[in-house]
């Protein structure tokens, strides 16, 4: 077994050294932003034009999705490319799924797999080259976790769809370009085979989007009121979303996996070696020392499944349960975290450091720790889609998705 | 970065996997630990046999020349069994402690006889049950008129009734730590079964034991490295056979959840049994991949020191919790001594003790990450 992320092949590391020289001038002008988290709370205007700018940069060079195909606007390279811009990237706290928010990262896989040849040629590029901002809306008012229960309508008329219903705690503080859904196309089919899958452009009459405050940030409500849709905007065929639902899921469901470590506990380490207690260091007192051994191992255990998951999905054997347990251990390990902050530091695990990137700030953290346990299904769904990979009670195993 | 196994480690697990089948299958195995016949010394020759014992020796000395990987690849399906027997103790721990500090002449002579499994050479380290630090080592090594005096009680000696000989951490006059190996039957040692929830332990004591400096391994005082660097390198093939238990306690369970039936379906269709499913998976691979990627260090020449105490105290609590996890499943049946969980639970709870528990581990990671500013 091989887990280095940096020793490349000889012909890769001329491509490492180009990448960082690359960064370092392009991350020029930087060095003053507060980085904030994925789903952030920061909501600052001045870092996502940054960020967003250097998806454009980034897209540009096909390095966004170094490894899809040159056509759909990636760069053609290999699995030790994308090792490169990933870990290169990592550097600077920002990871290339998340270089700015939009869930290209998974809703361009899913286009790639169950897209048609036009559409593939229509909507890929300017998703791939960062261009577009794309949200994911899923969860509606009645229920998240059962999204095949969805009752956003899309009813054919000719060459459009008419859409009509409510999607709830998507996005984030900007708006989108496109919204990526599932609706029901077939009021009268049968559960699951009465679903199709929707690629909206914002812009559309009918679309009205609100902002929700919530616990980690500020999420939306989009309404869809008679929303007139071409029909070319249908991914995966009619009344097919339920199986273009099974990619996409698996993907947001931790089948896409991560390389990036959580820096949590270097943090951590250098907040207790400059607090004295007393005269002491906090590094110094036992107690501490052993709460920090048990955040460091959870997260580098967290950290290993991610990789895992990572590598299964690029050698395309996609691993049976790994998504769903990462998933599921991931959001555990960061509530107990939350708590173990707060054994540490006492109330300034609870005071904002706006100096630091948000995903080491403690108090993000701590609020963080329970307001992630919905988001992409609740803990329940992690375990249920656990037990039905393993075939627990079940004579027979469900496979995970392919995934690209 | 690779996370598969090479086309010879999986010929290897194949090889092991059919051993363990053929040689222990559980029935016979439950039988060994509720009898309390865990030595099972043919069994470990026959595996050393076949190149297990002292597979990462250099073929100089009488091993495989294997990799960390590769010898570990076999133990995971050793752990599966769990089949008892010296081979850790002896043919991982003992070897690699002879090889670390014995001197060119001694490894000529004590490492060929270790990897055909003549001699089973099992460390004796800790005199307190409780602690495996250098600071529970009180066995004596005094220097008198007539030689070396080794006098002491070794406590938690795994594998020592199996034992041909004994590498005994002692405290010399000078407060320095020295190794010494005792032949078994030399005068004065002694050995109690130490009877419990633990497997293939005892109590060893050497009652003014007569020693020739020529068994001293390594210098007087050098003792305590010789065993860290010892243990840094074997601890992981333990976590390794430890991983594959899990793996086996894992498999059984999620086939029990579909063939056992109350309440008119599968247990396995009870969300809180699944629960108990989910946890006990990630006890197991998170001990799997910590584990891995410690071995991966140790092939690829990197520091392991933390990582090594990291996958011990992983590996060791992970085992434990998945055959508490595996308990709740089972229910009753589980607690019977011809299930092969009773077995696992022995073995688990034996090698949560073992060199050092969880926390005491965490804590030598935590040191050798971060040392103490006095330290």
């Amino acid at each position: 077994m091989d887990f280095s992320l940096q020793t490349d092949p000889p012909e890769i590391a001329p491509f490492r050294k180009e990448v960082r020289a690359w960064l370092q001038e392009n991350m020029r002008g930087s060095e003053h932003l507060r980085w904030s988290a994925s789903w952030s709370t920061r909501e600052n205007d001045e870092e996502y034009r940054f960020r967003r700018n250097l998806a454009g940069k980034l897209g540009k060079k096909g390095w966004l999705f170094p490894m899809f195909p040159v056509e759909y606007g990636g760069a053609g390279l290999t699995f030790d490319h994308q090792l490169v811009l990933e870990t290169e990237l990592d550097r600077y706290g920002i990871s290339l799924n998340h270089v700015f928010y939009t869930l290209a990262r998974i809703v361009a896989p899913v286009i790639l797999k169950w897209g048609s040849e036009e559409q593939k040629r229509e909507f890929l590029p300017p998703m791939v080259r960062g261009e577009v901002s794309v949200w994911q809306v899923l969860t509606e008012p009645q229920g998240g976790s059962d999204v095949a229960n969805c009752q956003t309508k899309a009813i054919r008329d000719g060459d459009h769809y008419m859409v009509t219903g409510q999607k709830v705690m998507v996005g984030h503080h900007l708006p989108p370009d496109f919204l990526w859904t599932l609706v029901c196309t077939n009021p009268s089919g049968s559960r699951h085979e009465n679903l199709g899958w929707l690629h909206i452009p914002a812009n559309l009459p009918g679309i009205t989007i609100q902002h929700m405050h919530l616990m980690m940030g500020i999420k939306n409500v989009v309404f869809f009121d008679g929303v007139r849709l071409p029909a070319k905007y249908l991914v995966g065929g009619e009344n097919n979303g339920w199986r273009v639902a099974h990619t996409h899921l698996e993907l947001e469901h931790g089948g896409e996996g991560r390389v990036g470590a959580d820096p949590l506990v270097e943090r951590v380490v250098e907040y207790c070696r400059e607090m004295k207690v007393d005269g002491k260091p906090l590094i110094e007192e036992t107690n501490v020392r052993d709460i920090i051994a048990d955040m460091m191992i959870e997260l580098h255990a967290v950290n290993l499944f991610a990789r895992r998951n990572f590598w299964h999905r690029f050698v395309r054997e996609p691993h049976p349960y790994g998504g769903a347990q990462f998933r599921y251990y991931q959001r555990m390990v960061r509530l107990r975290n939350g708590e173990r902050l707060q054994q540490i530091m006492g109330c300034d695990a609870l005071d904002p450091d706006h100096t630091v990137h948000e995903v080491v700030d403690f108090e993000y953290v701590v609020r963080s720790g329970p307001g992630q346990f919905h988001g992409g299904g609740t803990l329940d769904t992690d375990r249920l889609i656990f037990a039905r990979r393993v075939g627990l009670g079940r004579p027979t195993k469900e496979k995970a998705p392919e995934t690209i | 970065m690779d996370l598969q196994l090479t086309e010879t480690q999986n010929m290897f697990k194949k090889v092991a996997s059919d051993f363990v089948r053929a040689e222990a299958p559980s029935h016979v195995l439950t039988q060994w630990f509720l009898k309390r016949e865990t030595s099972q010394i043919d069994l470990y020759r026959k595996a050393a046999g076949l190149g297990w014992s002292g597979m990462v020796i250099p073929e100089q000395y009488g091993g495989a020349a294997a990799s960390f990987t590769d010898c570990a690849v076999v133990f995971e399906e050793l752990g599966r069994g769990p089949l008892p027997g010296p081979f850790f103790s002896s043919g991982v721990l003992g070897a690699q402690l002879v090889l670390e500090g014995a001197a060119e002449e001694q490894k000529k002579s004590l490492l060929p006889a270790i990897c055909s499994g003549k001699s089973i050479v099992v460390a004796a380290i800790t005199d307190k049950g409780a602690h495996w630090g250098p600071e529970s080592v009180e066995t004596r090594l005094t220097r008198t008129s007539g030689g070396l005096v080794l006098d002491g009680a070794k406590r938690f000696v795994f594998d020592a009734e199996a034992a041909t000989h004994f590498i005994c951490a002692a405290r010399t006059e000078s407060g320095g730590i020295a190794l010494v190996l005792v032949d078994r039957g030399t005068p004065g040692v002694s050995i109690t079964p130490q009877v419990g929830y633990l497997a293939s332990v005892a109590e060893v004591h050497f009652d003014r034991v007569q020693v020739a400096g020529a068994n001293l391994l390594g210098e007087i005082g050098a003792g305590w490295r010789i065993l860290d660097a010892a243990l840094e390198k074997a601890m992981p093939i333990l976590c390794a056979y430890q991983v594959g238990a899990c793996q086996e306690i894992f498999d059984f369970t999620a086939e029990y959840t579909r063939t056992r039936v109350v309440f008119g379906q599968p247990i396995g269709r009870f969300q809180r049994v699944q629960d108990h499913c989910v946890d006990l998976s990630i006890h197991l691979d998170a001990a799997r991949y910590v584990t891995y990627e410690t071995l991966w260090r140790l092939d690829s020449g990197q520091p392991a020191a933390a990582s090594s105490h990291e996958a011990k105290a992983v590996a060791s609590e992970a085992y434990y919790q998945v055959c508490n996890f595996a308990h709740m499943v089972f229910a009753g049946p589980g607690t019977d001594y011809q299930h092969p969980l009773m077995a696992h639970s022995v073995m688990a709870h034996t090698l949560y003790q073992y060199l050092g528990t969880p926390l005491q581990h965490k804590r030598k990671m935590m040191d050798a990450l971060y040392p103490r500013a006095n330290a």
